[in-house]
């Protein structure tokens, strides 16, 4: 257009610290794209992303009068906004620059094949001019942002969080699905490495985010949909009656009969459907295990009374979201090492639970007698190797370290040991993995207490199977031991424990609620480990603790405090920038044909208004910016191409595809 | 340079699915043909099935459309771009172009093995059918004989 | 100089005290960094790729040092050491000295000169002293700030630098200053120093030719090393053959060192597989006692290397000597098989443990193992005994840098609440509570 001065386009090959420049020949690519129309400089540099390289791209837009920055670095994802900073700081808008991925895309994937990965960097590039050419100005939309964050699961991930945003001064309200907060951590006795008393830290930490003025507790609360976006979602919550009362709750409890597998026990013992997990939790007021519950009628003050459910429902609105849904210990598959068939095969968290409910005695009874000889199996459900277990659902092994159970093994033989001094334990294990601080002393201890250590091999994992009948023990263990140089050790057992890994969690739709991703692990995924390592690719949707990832108390306690270091970031100013990314309307271009709000699949994203224009009345699409996806079904139907999503236009990508299909003889002529 | 006499593979990859998809091959450095081109899209449901036409008559051999399907963040994604692409399959037919040159694919952002199947499977095909200048020019010519 | 008063010091400008300083920042505190090196990056920005993305390292380290020195609430005092802290209201009083640079760094354009122009040369510690800069120079390509400094060590006074600078930043007449920032809290950053192998004498005492430290090899795989490629230091050939003895001053009662490392396995591993890029006909063994890939992704890593042909060989090593060649001579009890083997290599890397570095004189008690004391680990991981002083990263324990930067952020969230609580600033924003 005539009135528009021509663009002149900086251009920047970023060799990646050899990343990029091991497999593109950048300075090649630099001088090629020099000879391009508008491009009025072109530069390389070790590392682009650095403060020389992004100085080097101020220093071009302030003495060149560069007005439009094209950058070939690795993937945008991680740089994007790096290099935005760096152009607004320079005076331009922040959308007149475009980033072109060279190193997931292009170096890393023909590391073998230099000069078509050079073609292939010179045609991505000279598509981002040829877009670049076409970049307008743009503004963020800025919103306001309740100052509200919603954290999900009253693990202790989920509490430490809700404490952590409510003491930056910011409001929280914490929804836990069961009805009693706490989580997995209740189940524990004592905490390595210090050996403080587990309940006693977590009723710490509930008290004190009980009684913190800024956060709101939901129990037996679950959210059943999610929209908005960052600043400004809107939450569904169902919540669940807790069916009885403080008045009515230990009557009713003593009346009730019907007594199901208690889950707080891993199914050791039995509780009644009205119950409380533990002595001492939080609420104290029991609940009723829906689920469960047969319906039959309880007696009561002579009468007889049917529990019902009545589940409310309620919205919320908060600006950002915490993820802490926690982890579930690995169910082994029936007979996996004896597991469902044998009565002495149990998992780790079974255990702990058993010692827990057995403080007397002076030996560990199991199944009606005494054990004598104990054997602790490491990895099972963790560094699963594929062709030898048995594949989870997704067709998947679980080829994951569980990172806990190694120190959880050793601080539970420990406690064996230390209760138990004749006790005879033996661990196998493929490596120890005692990395925490503190931890390798209970590998230490163990080897001082007389613990066998047996090493097996992670492709011939021992073999457990019922002792032949007149045995001095139940159980027959095989296995090839490394530590004896490959020597098959035949070990009779009273008791075996399955050091079970983490399995991420069904989390019954909230994630695609949500809409983020788990990764290979089908752990929920972050954006990048080192860069933004407990947000997710949904702006304002933050993970804390486990569900990312197998983690012990320690380490989900600091995710949890950062996922609400990155909430106070986000909400503490009020309001949020959201990108410009969302449809926009040429009015010259538009005469009303009402496609656009036909295809428009969000509420009061678009619509059509009358204006009087020169004395006649004119029909013209009109967009609601915070309400467009900016998705484009309005761009597909329109006759006139009237309406684009701003940054992101039908002509930008037709100038790409003509870069992209253009003969190479035009850009090498131009080199 | 070798690749100018190679067929050209366009791909159109959503930020949440197959642009983050081929990231992810990236990172784990998987090699597939140089032939391809990946744009990155907020949607695919944005293009009217005459961008697909124009691509191929400005020199893009096969095109893969690599959305998120019905993991997509945007609600028409899924059922919208499977409408567009079949519009323009009738278009590529009447030109005489082969429409296995355009493909629809759902890629999530960890589709590693999934991403490298449909870039190979087009590569392969495209190494059968040619140029797509070739059939333009095919069917012009038939269409001037038919004519003339 | 007036006190400056600030809402939080973050001491040590590496990537664990640049994360914390980010996120108090972002939140609209006033953050002093105090880092006493010239230039923030700390260990991570020496380092070649990280695990097990295999990103760059300067990918990542980088942009967070241009974004400490870009933010408007950050302050940042490189060359700069902390000489005490002491509670003052409701916060401290931390004195702090600078070092003189013998540049003015408020003329200083970093353009180099005086560098080209000096004549005198210097191991670069940045490359592990394998290298050489000048007496006057910036620190390295990345520095941060890009502003040069001198070393009166080595430097002859020729004034060479002052003649050639355009902008005369040259300043010898420079001295040390003191000057105290007010600060409502702290966030102690230190890091960590290699464990000393001097001490055991078994590996070479740090004396044979072609025994070297993990950060060495991280410099000789660096696009921006001394040498852009792997070599032998002792002679300058191209190893064929290369070892890694794990656990190198970790788990070790004889140094008095028992914990694990926790970083020294998949480092090894890193650098093994990057190796077989860099030398793909290179032989490369691991020798370990327990395999630690335990972080997110790490296992995969770890059963990468093997499918690639890394040898890994479960054995203590004994001791290493060295043959008429240099060539080291490792002797090795394999667990596997109970022989007593001696293997020859060209080249063997001791996979270094973390020790605590050494810190200013802020007066916090330690654990009996160096790391700064953190009571309750279990309930608050970041908070030391002392109120109002944080600790994070490597300071507290050994930790990789995914944990070091997740831990950062963490002390920051107790450090803004704490600067909250202690100030009056809580926001209460209470409506009911339910249940």
């Amino acid at each position: 257009m005539s009135d528009k001065k021509e663009p002149r386009i900086g251009v920047y090959v970023c060799h990646c610290g050899g990343n990029i420049s091991g497999a593109v020949q950048c300075e090649l690519v630099a001088k090629a794209l020099k000879g391009l129309p508008n491009v009025t400089v072109t530069r390389t540099d070790e590392s682009m992303c650095s403060d020389a390289g992004q100085s080097l791209i101020e220093q071009d837009i302030k003495e060149l009068g560069i007005d439009r920055v094209v950058i070939g670095a690795c993937a945008p994802m991680l740089h994007e906004q790096t290099f935005r900073g760096a152009v607004t700081r320079a005076g331009l808008n922040p959308f007149l620059y475009h980033h072109v991925g060279l190193r997931e895309q292009d170096s890393w994937v023909h590391e073998h094949n230099k000069d078509a990965a050079t073609e292939k960097a010179l045609r991505l590039m000279s598509a981002g001019i040829a877009k670049a050419r076409l970049l307008e100005p743009l503004d963020p939309i800025r919103l306001g942002a309740e100052k509200h964050a919603l954290v999900i699961g009253g693990g202790v991930a989920g509490l430490r969080a809700a404490l952590d945003i409510a003491r930056q001064g910011l409001r929280v309200t914490l929804l836990e699905k069961s009805p009693f907060l706490g989580g997995r951590m209740a189940q524990l006795e004592s905490v390595f490495p210090t050996e403080e008393d587990a309940r006693k830290l977590l009723q710490d930490l509930i008290q004190k985010v009980v009684a913190h003025p800024n956060v709101t507790i939901f129990t037996q609360a679950e959210v059943t949909g999610v929209s908005g976006y960052v600043g400004n979602f809107e939450i569904q919550v169902q919540q669940h009656s807790r069916g009885v009362s403080d008045d009515n709750a230990d009557t009713l409890m003593s009346a009730c009969r019907q007594e199901v597998p208690n889950p707080f026990n891993y199914g050791l013992t039995k509780r009644k459907v009205i119950y409380r997990p533990y002595e001492g939790c939080y609420p104290s007021t029991p609940a009723v295990d829906w689920e469960s519950y047969n319906g039959e009628p309880i007696s009561f003050d002579g009468k007889q009374i049917i529990l019902k459910d009545e589940p409310k429902s309620f919205g919320l609105n908060v600006g950002a979201v915490v993820v802490a849904t926690g982890f579930d210990p690995y169910t082994p598959s029936q007979g996996e090492y004896g597991f469902g068939e044998l009565p002495q095969v149990v998992t780790l968290p079974q255990l702990i639970r058993h010692l827990a409910l057995s403080k007397d005695g002076k030996s560990l009874q199991w199944n009606g007698r005494a054990v004598r000889d104990v054997a602790l199996i490491h990895c099972v459900g963790s560094r699963q190797v594929d062709g030898v277990h048995q594949p989870q659902e997704d067709g998947q092994v679980n080829n994951y370290c569980s990172r806990v159970c190694c120190t959880a093994s050793l601080h539970a033989t420990l406690e064996l040991h230390k209760r138990y001094p004749q006790l005879n334990i033996y661990d196998l294990h493929q490596d120890i993995r005692t990395y925490g601080h503190g931890h390798e002393e209970y590998y230490r201890h163990a080897l001082e207490s007389g613990v066998r250590f047996v090493r097996y091999n992670g492709e011939e994992v021992p073999e457990v199977s019922a002792a032949p009948q007149g045995d001095s023990h139940p159980v027959l263990l095989k296995v090839k031991d490394m530590l004896t140089y490959g020597e098959e050790l035949e070990i009779p057992v009273d008791l075996v424990v399955l050091a079970v890994g983490f399995m991420p969690r069904d989390l019954h739709g909230l994630d695609k609620m949500l809409k983020i991703s788990r990764g290979n692990d089908r752990f929920l995924l972050e954006v990048h480990p080192k860069l933004r390592p407990v947000e997710t690719a949904v702006n304002g949707v933050i993970l804390a603790g486990t569900a990312q990832g197998p983690m012990n108390i320690q380490e989900s306690l600091s995710a949890a405090s950062a996922a609400a270091a990155k909430v106070a970031s986000l909400l503490g100013r009020g309001k949020v920038e959201l990108p410009p990314f969302v449809a926009a309307v040429d009015e010259e271009k538009c005469d009303g044909t009402g496609a656009c709000v036909e295809a428009c699949q969000y509420e009061d994203a678009i619509a059509l208004q009358e204006f009087e224009e020169n004395g006649r009345k004119v029909r013209r699409a009109v967009i609601t910016p915070a309400n467009c996806s900016g998705c484009g079904a309005c761009v597909a139907v329109c006759p006139n191409n009237a309406i684009n999503v701003q940054g992101w236009t039908l002509e930008q990508y037709e100038a790409m595809v003509d870069a992209i299909g253009m003969d190479m003889h035009e850009l090498e002529v131009a080199a | 340079m070798t690749q100018s006499q190679q067929p050209k593979i366009l791909i159109l990859g959503t930020l949440s699915g197959g642009y983050a998809g081929a990231d992810s091959t990236g990172q784990s450095h998987l090699e597939y043909p140089p032939n391809t081109y990946i744009l990155p899209v907020m949607s695919p449901v944005m293009f009217p099935p005459e961008f697909y036409i124009r691509s191929f008559e400005r020199g893009i051999d096969g095109i893969i459309v690599m959305y998120s399907g019905t993991d997509s963040p945007y609600k028409v994604e899924a059922e919208g771009t499977a409408k567009l692409i079949n519009s323009a399959y009738a278009l590529m037919k009447e030109r005489g172009i082969d429409i296995r040159r355009l493909r629809l694919a759902a890629i999530c952002t960890v589709c590693v093995k999934p991403f490298l199947k449909e870039v190979n499977q087009m590569n392969d095909l495209l190494k059968g059918i040619g140029f797509v200048k070739d059939e333009l020019i095919a069917r012009a010519s038939a269409m001037e004989a038919a004519h003339g | 100089m007036d006190n400056l008063h600030m809402d939080a010091l973050v001491v040590g400008g590496g990537i664990a005290g640049m994360q914390s300083a980010l996120d108090l920042a972002d939140q609209g505190f006033q953050v002093a960094l105090v880092e006493r090196e010239a230039s923030i990056g700390g260990r991570m920005i020496t380092l070649s790729k990280v695990f097990p993305t295999l990103d760059c390292c300067s990918c990542i380290t980088t942009p967070k040092m241009s974004a400490v020195t870009h933010h408007p609430n950050i302050h940042l005092f490189t060359y700069c050491e902390v000489q005490s802290v002491q509670e003052h209201g409701a916060g401290f009083d931390i004195s702090i000295l600078q070092k003189p640079r013998y540049v003015d760094v408020s003329k200083c354009t970093g353009c180099r000169d005086c560098e080209y122009e000096c004549p005198i040369t210097v191991p670069n510690p940045f490359d592990r002293n394998l290298g050489a800069y000048r007496a006057i120079r910036v620190p390295f390509s990345t520095a941060v700030p890009q502003k040069a400094v001198l070393d009166p060590e080595y430097c002859l006074w020729c004034g060479k630098c002052e003649q050639r600078c355009p902008v005369d930043a040259i300043d010898f007449s420079q001295q040390p200053e003191t000057f105290n920032i007010e600060a409502n809290s702290i966030i102690m950053a230190t890091g960590f120093d290699l464990t000393p192998i001097e001490t055991k004498k078994e590996y070479g005492g740090g004396k044979l030719h072609n025994v070297i430290d993990p950060l060495m090899m991280e410099r000789f795989l660096a696009p921006t090393g001394p040498y852009g490629r792997v070599l032998r230091p002792g002679d300058g050939k191209e190893p064929g053959s290369i070892a890694y003895v794990q656990c190198a001053g970790s788990r070790d009662d004889t140094l008095g060192i028992t914990y694990c490392s926790r970083v020294c396995c998949m480092y090894a591993i890193k650098q093994a597989m990057l190796l077989n890029g860099a030398l793909p006909l290179a032989d490369i063994t691991i020798y370990y006692m327990d395999i630690r890939t335990f972080g997110k992704g790490y296992e995969q890593f770890y059963q990468n290397a093997k499918a690639m042909g890394v040898e890994f060989v479960r054995g203590k090593v004994a001791n290493i000597n060295e043959d008429a060649d240099h060539n080291p001579i490792v002797k090795v009890e394999m667990t596997d098989t109970g022989e007593i083997v001696e293997r020859t290599h060209d080249l063997v890397v001791l996979s270094q443990g973390i020790v605590p570095a050494s810190r200013p004189t802020v007066s916090l008690p330690l654990g009996s193992d160096g790391f700064i004391s953190v009571p309750s680990p279990d309930s608050a991981p970041c908070v030391t005994k002392r109120p109002g002083i944080f600790v994070t990263g490597t300071a507290a324990s050994p930790m990789d840098i995914v944990d070091s930067i997740v831990s950062a952020s963490a002390a920051a969230a107790e450090a803004s609440a704490y600067i909250r609580e202690n100030n009056g600033r809580l926001e209460v924003q209470k409506e009911a509570l339910y249940v």
